[in-house]
C-alpha cells in the first residue's frame, strides 16, 4: 500500500473541528490543574500531620498509578458512588486531579529555591500569611517553575486523547470513525498526530516567549 | 456501594496473567528502547547535520503526540508496510519507540554534561569515538543516568495501560474484562490500581538498591573525601 | 633567518588554515619540526597557538593545509594533484604517534593512575596487558610517582596529575609531544619542576612542541621560538636569537611586556 496524501488532506478539516475539543478540554484541565496544585502546594505549607499524610497516600497513589486507569476510576467507579460525571467531565477530573499532583510536587521542588530571608523580611513587616504567599512567594514561584509548568501541559495535551477510550469524541476517535469509514485508518491517525504535534509546538513556543519577556522584565 | 471480595477470589487467575504479560512486555520495551535511546543519542552528536535534523524530529515527534497515538500509528502502519504481528508484539514495540526518544534524551543530556576534554583526551590518544564512549565517557555517566532512567521507566509502565485498547491481556485489559463479566468496576479496577502500584513501588525499590550499588563504585572520590561528601551527596529521596 | 630545516623533518605543516564561523583563526600556518628538536610557540593570547595543537591533532579539521608526521600525510593527503581528505581510521592510526599534553590535563576521574596509561596502549595498541602494565609502570616511577599507581587523580596534587598526563602520553610511544601551557595550571612553586621534567624529556631526544608564556623555559629549553601573532607564524628562529634580536616589531612589544612581568594572557 501506497500512503495517500489525499486521504490525509481530506481529513484533516474534521480532525483540525475535534482538535478545538482537546484543545478546549485541556485549556479548562490546565486552569483546574494549576488551582488545585498551588492550592495543595499551600495546605501541605501549613504542615498539619494528618492532611500531609492523606496527601502523601494521594500524591504516591497518583503517582503510581496509569492516567487511563484514574481515568476508568473515574468514569466506571464513581457512578457506583452516586457520582455519576458524565465522560468528559470524570475525564476532566481525573487529568486535573492527575496533573495538580504532579504540579504541587513541582512547586515543592521550587519552593526550596526561594530564598528563606525572603520570607523573613516579610515577616519582619507583619504581612499576614496570605499576602505573602499570594505577594511574595507564588509569583516567583510561577516564574521559576515555568519551563516545567510548559512540559505539564504538554503532557495534559496528550492525555486529553485518553478521553477517546471513554467515548468522548475528540481527535482520536474522530479519528477512528472515520477510518472505520474510509479504510484508510493509517493516513487518519497521521492526521490526528498532526494535530497533536501543532498544539504542543504551539504550546512550546509560548512557553518560550513568555520566558523571554519574564527574562526581558528582570534584566 | 459494597465491596464484594470474592469477585477478587474468583478472578484473581485473571489479575495474575495480566500483571505477568505487563512486566514482560515493559521490560522488553526497556531493554528495546534503552538500546534504540543510545543509539539515537550517540546518533544526536554526529557532525552531519542531517543526521542530527533526523534525530530531532524522532525525538520531537514521539514526545509531543500521545503515546496512544504512536501506538494505533504502529498497529495500522505495520500492516501498511506488510509486516503482521501478535497484538502483543506490535505493543510492546511501539512502547519501545516510545520510551526511546526520552531515553536518548536522557543518555545525550548526561553525555553532554561531562567536560568535552574527557572526550578529546581520548580521541588524542588514538580511540575511536565508539571507544572512547566504552572507555572513557560510559562509565562517568552511568551513576548520573539512573535516577532519570528510572523514573522514564515508571512513566513506561504506566503508559504500557494503553495497550489494552489494541487488545493486548495486559493487566489494564484484564480489568476490563472482568469489569464487562462482573458488571463490578469497583473491585475491578481498586484491584488493578494496588497491583500497578505494587509493581511501581518494587520498581523504585529495585532502581534505589542499583543506584546505590553504582554509587560506590563511581564516586570513590567523593566519598572518601568527607567534606565533599557533605556537599554532593545528598540522601536519596524516597521515590514512593 | 630562518634556519634551513634538515632533510626530513619529523613535524612539516604547511598552508594551514582554520575559521570558526567565517572568521579566520590560522592563516597559511608554516612550520617545520626536526627530530629531536624543542620549539615554544609562543604569542599574545587569542593568536591561535591552542588552535594550532588542536588542529595538529585533527581535534578541529583544519579547513586545508597539509600536516606530515614523520613523511607521513596526517589527516589530509596530496595524491598527484588531488587532495584526499583521510577517513577517521586513517586519522586515529597516526594519532598515537603525536602525544598531547592538554592544559587541563583531562586525566580520566573514574580510573587509577596507572589505569590512566595502561587502558590506551591496550585498546588503542592492543598490547598485552602485562606488557601495558609494565610499561606505566617503568614511566610512572620514572616520573616520580612511583607507589602512586593505584591513586585516582582526585587524589594526586597538581603536579602528580601532570606528570600522570605526560605519562599517558609518553605510553604510546609517540615521536612528537605537544604541550599547550604546561605551567598555566599550576601553582607557582611547582613550575620549576615541570621545566625540569620538559628540559629532561628535551635531553632525551623527544620531539616537542610547547605553546608557552614562560619566557625562561623559551630561552634556556627551547631549541626554537616560533612566534605567533594574527595567525600566522611572524617569526622563527634559534631561541637565543629570537630573544635577544627581535627582528619582527610584534615581536619585540611582545618580550618588552612579558619581560616587564605583566600577564601576557
Amino acid at each position: 500500500m501506497t500512503f495517500q496524501f489525499a486521504t490525509l488532506l481530506s481529513v484533516m478539516p474534521a480532525l483540525s473541528q475535534a482538535a478545538l475539543v482537546n484543545l478546549r478540554l485541556a485549556a479548562i484541565i490546565v486552569v483546574l490543574a494549576v488551582l488545585g496544585g498551588t492550592l495543595l502546594t499551600i495546605l501541605r505549607a501549613m504542615k498539619i500531620r494528618p492532611v500531609n499524610a492523606a496527601i502523601a497516600v494521594l500524591i504516591s497513589f497518583i503517582r503510581g498509578t496509569p492516567l487511563l486507569i484514574q481515568i476508568f476510576l473515574f468514569f466506571y467507579v464513581a457512578p457506583a458512588f452516586g457520582l455519576d460525571l458524565g465522560p468528559e467531565t470524570a475525564g476532566v477530573t481525573a487529568i486535573a486531579l492527575n496533573s495538580s499532583i504532579f504540579i504541587t510536587e513541582m512547586m515543592r521542588g521550587g519552593l526550596q529555591s526561594i530564598p528563606p530571608g525572603q520570607i523573613e523580611a516579610g515577616c519582619a513587616l507583619a504581612l499576614p500569611r496570605r499576602v505573602i504567599w499570594r505577594s511574595i512567594v507564588l509569583p516567583q514561584l510561577f516564574r521559576r517553575i515555568l519551563p516545567a509548568l510548559v512540559g505539564e501541559i504538554t503532557i495534559v495535551v496528550k492525555g486529553t486523547a485518553l478521553l477517546s477510550v471513554i467515548t468522548v469524541v475528540d481527535v482520536l476517535r474522530t479519528a477512528q470513525q472515520i477510518a472505520s469509514s474510509t479504510y484508510r485508518p493509517f493516513e487518519t491517525l497521521v492526521g490526528a498526530a498532526l494535530c497533536f504535534l501543532a498544539i504542543n509546538l504551539a504550546v512550546m513556543a509560548a512557553g518560550r516567549l513568555i520566558e523571554s519577556r519574564g527574562a526581558d522584565a528582570r534584566s | 456501594m459494597t465491596f464484594d471480595p470474592a469477585i477478587l477470589a474468583d478472578y484473581w487467575p485473571l489479575f495474575l496473567q495480566g500483571a505477568w504479560l505487563t512486566v514482560r512486555i515493559c521490560a522488553v520495551a526497556f531493554i528495546v528502547g534503552y538500546s534504540i535511546g543510545i543509539l539515537v543519542a550517540l546518533a544526536a552528536l554526529v557532525p552531519s547535520r542531517i543526521v542530527r535534523a533526523l534525530v530531532g524530529a524522532y525525538v520531537g515527534l514521539l514526545r509531543s503526540v500521545p503515546f496512544i497515538i504512536i501506538l494505533f500509528l504502529v498497529y495500522y502502519g505495520l500492516p501498511f508496510a506488510g509486516i503482521r504481528f501478535p497484538a502483543y508484539v506490535t505493543g510492546t514495540l511501539a512502547l519501545a519507540l516510545f520510551a526511546s526518544a526520552y531515553y536518548a534524551e536522557i543518555v545525550r543530556g548526561a553525555i553532554l554534561s561531562l567536560p568535552r576534554g574527557q572526550f578529546e583526551s581520548a580521541r588524542t590518544v588514538g580511540m575511536s569515538p565508539l571507544q572512547a564512549m566504552r572507555h572513557v565517557v560510559f562509565p562517568q555517566i552511568l551513576r548520573g543516568l539512573v535516577p532519570p532512567s528510572v523514573n522514564m521507566t515508571l512513566t513506561m509502565i504506566k503508559e504500557s495501560a494503553v495497550l489494552s485498547s489494541i487488545t493486548v491481556a495486559e493487566l489494564t485489559y484484564q480489568s476490563l474484562v472482568v469489569q464487562g463479566n462482573t458488571f463490578a468496576p469497583f473491585e475491578a479496577f481498586a484491584a488493578v490500581t494496588l497491583i500497578y502500584w505494587a509493581i511501581t513501588v518494587v520498581v523504585a525499590r529495585l532502581a534505589a538498591i542499583l543506584e546505590a550499588r553504582t554509587g560506590t563504585a563511581e564516586r570513590e572520590d567523593v566519598e572518601r573525601n568527607a567534606l565533599a561528601a557533605s556537599f554532593l551527596t545528598l540522601e536519596a529521596p524516597k521515590r514512593r | 633567518m630562518t634556519p634551513t630545516p634538515p632533510a626530513t623533518p619529523l613535524l612539516s605543516v604547511s598552508a594551514l588554515r582554520k575559521s570558526f564561523r567565517g572568521t579566520p583563526v590560522l592563516k597559511d600556518v608554516y612550520l617545520d619540526v626536526a627530530k629531536g628538536e624543542v620549539v615554544a610557540l609562543i604569542g599574545p593570547s587569542g593568536c591561535g597557538k591552542s588552535t594550532l595543537l588542536r588542529c595538529l591533532t585533527w581535534l578541529d579539521p583544519p579547513d586545508d593545509g597539509f600536516i606530515l608526521i614523520d613523511g607521513q600525510p596526517f589527516g589530509r593527503a596530496l595524491v598527484g594533484d588531488t587532495v584526499r581528505r583521510q577517513g577517521r581510521r586513517e586519522i586515529d592510526r597516526l594519532r598515537p604517534k603525536i602525544g598531547m599534553v592538554f592544559q587541563q590535563l583531562h586525566l580520566w576521574p573514574h580510573l587509577s593512575a596507572l589505569e590512566n596509561v595502561v587502558r590506551p596502549q591496550v585498546v588503542v595498541l592492543k598490547r598485552p596487558r602485562e606488557e601495558a602494565v609494565a610499561r606505566a609502570q617503568d614511566l610512572l616511577a620514572g616520573l616520580g610517582l612511583g607507589g602512586l599507581e593505584d591513586r585516582f587523580p582526585y587524589a594526586l596534587s597538581g603536579g602528580q596529575k601532570q606528570r600522570a598526563a605526560i605519562a599517558r602520553a609518553l605510553a604510546m610511544d609517540p615521536a612528537l609531544m605537544l604541550f599547550d601551557e604546561p605551567t598555566s595550571a599550576l601553582d607557582p612553586e611547582l613550575v620549576g619542576g615541570v621545566l625540569q621534567l620538559l628540559r629532561r624529556l628535551a635531553g632525551e631526544g623527544m620531539t616537542m612542541v610547547v605553546v608557552t608564556h614562560e619566557i625562561g623555559f623559551a630561552a634556556h629549553v627551547a631549541d626554537r621560538i616560533a612566534f605567533m601573532d594574527g595567525g600566522r607564524i611572524v617569526e622563527d628562529g634559534p631561541a637565543r636569537q629570537v630573544m635577544e634580536a627581535p627582528a619582527d616589531p610584534r615581536l619585540a612589544a611582545f618580550l618588552d611586556l612579558i619581560r616587564s612581568g605583566r600577564p601576557a594572557a
